[in-house]
């Protein structure tokens, strides 16, 4: 029973954005839910297999805005094969027939085709935003239909997926009458780029705030288009190799002078060092900061840069920049809450004086109070770093630390680093997402089990001794979401010690443990709301075959997850769901 | 660290908290047993011992299989269900075998493929020659592509019997003992002749052929990273790539001799 009429609560349900929240609140009473679902604008499905398109748009049926992810994040490491699954045109299918008014799509680690991108520029009217991350199997012909058809497009954001240049005209293929453009990022194409068709687009789209080109777009070209755009907010340059010469250099740097609303700045594929000092003017007003493509550049040359940017909130950048680098950030970056450290050694050849430490990490927490998230590769660390930077930052909702070689114990005591770990967890209370690496046994599975409440999602690398470890987290972590493992001893006693645990999962990844072909079948038995997947590299194994024998075979892959509507039907050959 | 449980007495109550229940404080003796190991061990920090240790507990080589079964029996007793170890440990190609220098394992360190790519790229430009020519391989078999193909030059001395002059060869440049042969032959096709020339032989280039099969005049040897000379073409390409030092070219007919006698100073004391 209801105090207020239906419409009146729709209204106050309006104000509540959050998907949990969303969820909790259709749990409260039937009439609720019923509110809730018909005014439910945005859904967000972490795994495509959950759940279908059908039931998806039976319990939803204003959607306006979805978010799809398919494959499992190992896939970004090449852990899945490319066929694996997560095809998004059976879903885009669906909201075609049955009408739904979809405006906005996102999609992470999805297989996205041509066709499902013509599809979707022809059946939803009032289309205004498409999201790929990390996406695949489509074509800049895909690309084209959506800037042809997509009359109200305002956001295609490409990031990081793999497209194929057919080096045709998108770009021009977005009609004249195209003005409502606020954010396009194309980056992540490697051919060559029409400019006078991006020039005449970006000229005609007053209320572009986010721009990033790819490579191609040479930096005469670059000046152009920021002439014509001086109310960016977000920039993404192209590739520089080469010193530009005086004229060209006091162009850009002009044109650049005009931004005054520039907050973000990335791309640097290549950069020549004074291409960069042309930035200088702005460095004061960014928020964000990604350099962590700029292979080329010296740490002295970044830290110089840096040292302007004050009000950074969040840097990417390589760690080519050094320990010392890092304590320039220190001291300069107060309002930093993300840093990500990336490799740009990974061959380990030469003693890398200048790479990365725990010394910078030391640095970074002890100079950023609002620090909250961090990814940092590095050669070494030590346990007392660990403790200190727990010490300094309790206020850590990301933290992954990759340490390059597997196995590599504190390099000043030659102990695992259990304690170091242990200690982060202790401190940070609020820790959502933990990666560990280096020499650990399964006493830092402990401690995440104990202290780790809020954690969500735990990668774990060559890590661990026995079941145990793996028990400490499954026990421990009541709010834990996608558990990662790779390369670690933990086995069937494990995975089946509670399986109800896997209900309040979205998804576990075991890869090269000691999980056998049995554990997973019984698994799977006692399971039937899990579909548990058994990836082979040998794509001719049919495991079925197999006689009794090969249950104590290793199970190479297995992926997971919980789902309501049973085993998916476009599972290629490779994948045996149990 | 306050509250944190490094007495062994303390321990057991922390671990009664967890729900589960199961006496696990029973093996409190091979965590530290664990810990003892890794304190007494001489090796170097992240050196081979741990490696060692840490990855006896997974299935790798066939003849820590004894020692790890019986570790094994013991853990899955705990949980009442017996699983019997397997009986053949399957090869996991993932792990690399090394225990000095690490292998290339798939997947890691776990960055994107643009990225390694640009690792690549910065290499390049160190100076030293590079290999980009892979493309990152997308079909389902990319996880078998170990990384070496992606790395900057990788140069090993060469030298052949009575042949003053060493060259260098660049193994990245090769997918298979065949193209190294070839080039092996390349290389020293002319050297050898003019040697031979001196030395009143006949002068003309003769091809070096029967590498690696025993039957040519010459065969191909290395010494690997533990100094060991061996035959080359007997373990999978990737694996000789990883391990070999350097290369040397000996006549066919010392072959026994050569490999017995560990390192070439040794050889030339004895002749």
């Amino acid at each position: 029973m209801n105090y207020f009429p239906d419409e009146v609560i729709e209204h106050i349900f309006d104000f509540i954005a959050s998907h949990k929240d969303r969820n909790s609140i259709s749990l409260v009473s039937k009439s609720w839910h019923k509110i809730e679902r018909c005014s439910r604008k945005k859904v967000f499905i972490g795994n495509c297999y959950a759940i279908n398109p059908e039931r998806l748009i039976e319990r939803f049926p204003s959607l306006r805005s979805l978010t799809l992810k398919g494959k499992p994040h190992f896939a970004d490491f090449n852990l899945v094969p490319h066929e694996w699954g997560g095809f998004v045109h059976p879903w885009i299918d669906a909201l075609a027939k049955a009408r739904v008014g979809l405006e906005e799509l996102r999609l992470k680690r999805m297989v996205v085709s041509d066709e499902s991108l013509e599809l979707l520029s022809r059946s939803f009217a009032s289309f205004k935003s498409l999201v790929l991350v990390s996406c695949e199997g489509f074509t800049t012909d895909g690309l084209a239909s959506i800037a042809a058809n997509c009359r109200h497009l305002r956001e295609l954001d490409l990031q990081e997926n793999e497209i194929e240049d057919h080096r045709g005209q998108w770009l021009n293929c977005f009609p004249e009458t195209s003005t409502a453009l606020t954010s396009l990022n194309f980056s992540c194409l490697k051919g060559e780029t029409n400019l006078a068709a991006l020039e005449r687009l970006v000229a005609r789209s007053p209320n572009l705030e986010s721009l990033k080109v790819n490579r191609a777009v040479p930096l005469d070209a670059l000046t152009r288009l920021m002439s014509c755009a001086p109310q960016l907010v977000d920039l993404g340059v192209g590739s520089y190799e080469n010193e530009p010469d005086q004229e060209s250099f006091v162009k850009l740097m002009d044109a650049i002078k005009k931004c005054t609303e520039l907050r973000s700045l990335s791309g640097f594929s290549e950069v020549a060092p004074l291409c960069l000092t042309a930035f200088y003017p702005i460095c004061e007003n960014l928020t964000s900061l990604n350099l962590s493509y700029a292979a080329e550049i010296q740490g002295n040359h970044l830290v110089r840069f840096i040292q302007f940017c004050k009000r950074l909130q969040r840097l990417w950048i390589l760690d080519s920049i050094g320990d010392k680098g890092l304590e320039v950030v220190a001291s300069t970056c107060k309002e930093l809450q993300e840093l990500r450290v990336f490799p740009s050694d990974l061959h380990d050849e030469e003693d890398n004086d200048t790479a990365v430490t725990e010394i910078g990490l030391v640095a970074i927490s002890a100079g950023c109070p609002k620090l909250h998230s961090i990814l940092y590769f590095c050669k070494q660390m030590t346990n007392a770093a660990l403790i200190t930077v727990a010490k300094n930052c309790p206020n850590f909702i990301r933290f992954r630390l990759c340490i390059l070689e597997p196995n590599k114990p504190d390099h000043t005591t030659s102990q695992s680093l259990d304690e170091g770990f242990g200690a982060i967890v202790q401190a940070c209370k609020g820790l959502r997402r933990l990666s560990v690496s280096g020499l650990l046994t399964d006493k830092v599975f402990l401690y995440i089990g104990m202290y780790a409440e809020q954690l969500e999602m735990l990668s774990i690398a060559f890590a661990g001794d026995t079941d145990k470890g793996m028990l400490y987290v499954l026990n421990g972590c009541k709010k834990m979401r996608k558990l990662e493992i790779r390369d670690s001893p933990f086995g069937n006693a494990a995975l089946l010690a509670d399986v109800d645990k896997y209900r309040t999962m979205r998804s576990l990844w075991m890869s090269s443990c000691e999980v056998t072909l049995g554990g997973c079948k019984r698994l799977a038995r006692n399971a039937p709301w899990l579909n548990v997947e058994i990836i082979n590299e040998n794509e001719n194994n049919d495991l079925m075959e197999r006689n009794e024998e090969d249950e104590r075979e290793k199970v190479d892959r297995l992926y997971l997850y919980r789902t309501v509507v049973g085993a998916r039907k476009d599972a290629p050959p490779c994948v045996t769901i149990l | 660290m306050e509250g944190c449980p490094r007495n062994k007495e303390t321990c057991p109550k922390l671990l009664d908290l967890i729900p589960q229940g199961r006496k696990w404080y029973q093996e409190e003796k091979n965590n530290t047993d664990q810990e003892n190991k890794l304190e007494l061990r001489l090796a170097p920090p992240g050196g081979d011992e741990e490696a060692t240790s840490a990855m006896t507990k997974k299935k790798i080589e066939t003849r820590n299989n004894t020692k790890k079964e019986a570790e094994d029996k013991s853990l899955f007793n705990l949980s009442g269900n017996h699983f019997s170890p397997p009986k053949n440990t399957t090869y996991n190609p993932h792990i690399s075998l090394k225990r000095t220098a690490p292998g290339p394992v798939v997947g890691w360190p776990p960055v994107r493929s643009f990225r390694k790519n640009l690792a690549n790229t910065i290499s390049s430009k160190l100076g030293n020659e590079s290999s980009l020519g892979g493309q990152v391989n997308k079909s389902g078999d990319c996880e078998k592509q170990v990384q070496p193909s992606k790395r900057e030059g990788m140069f090993v001395k060469i030298n052949m019997d009575s042949v003053p002059i060493g060259r260098k060869v660049d193994l990245n440049a090769y997918n298979s003992y065949e193209h190294l042969s070839f080039a092996v032959d390349k290389l020293f096709r002319g050297l050898l002749a003019a040697q031979r020339d001196t030395s009143g032989g006949e002068g003309e280039e003769k091809p070096i052929i029967g590498l690696l099969d025993g039957k040519g005049e010459f065969t191909l040897t290395y010494e690997d990273n533990e100094g060991d000379k061996m035959l080359v073409g007997d373990v999978p390409w990737q694996m000789f790539v990883s391990s070999v030092k350097r290369l040397r070219v000996i006549k066919s007919s010392e072959i026994s001799s050569a490999l017995r006698f560990g390192c070439s100073k040794q050889q030339k004391m004895r002749a």
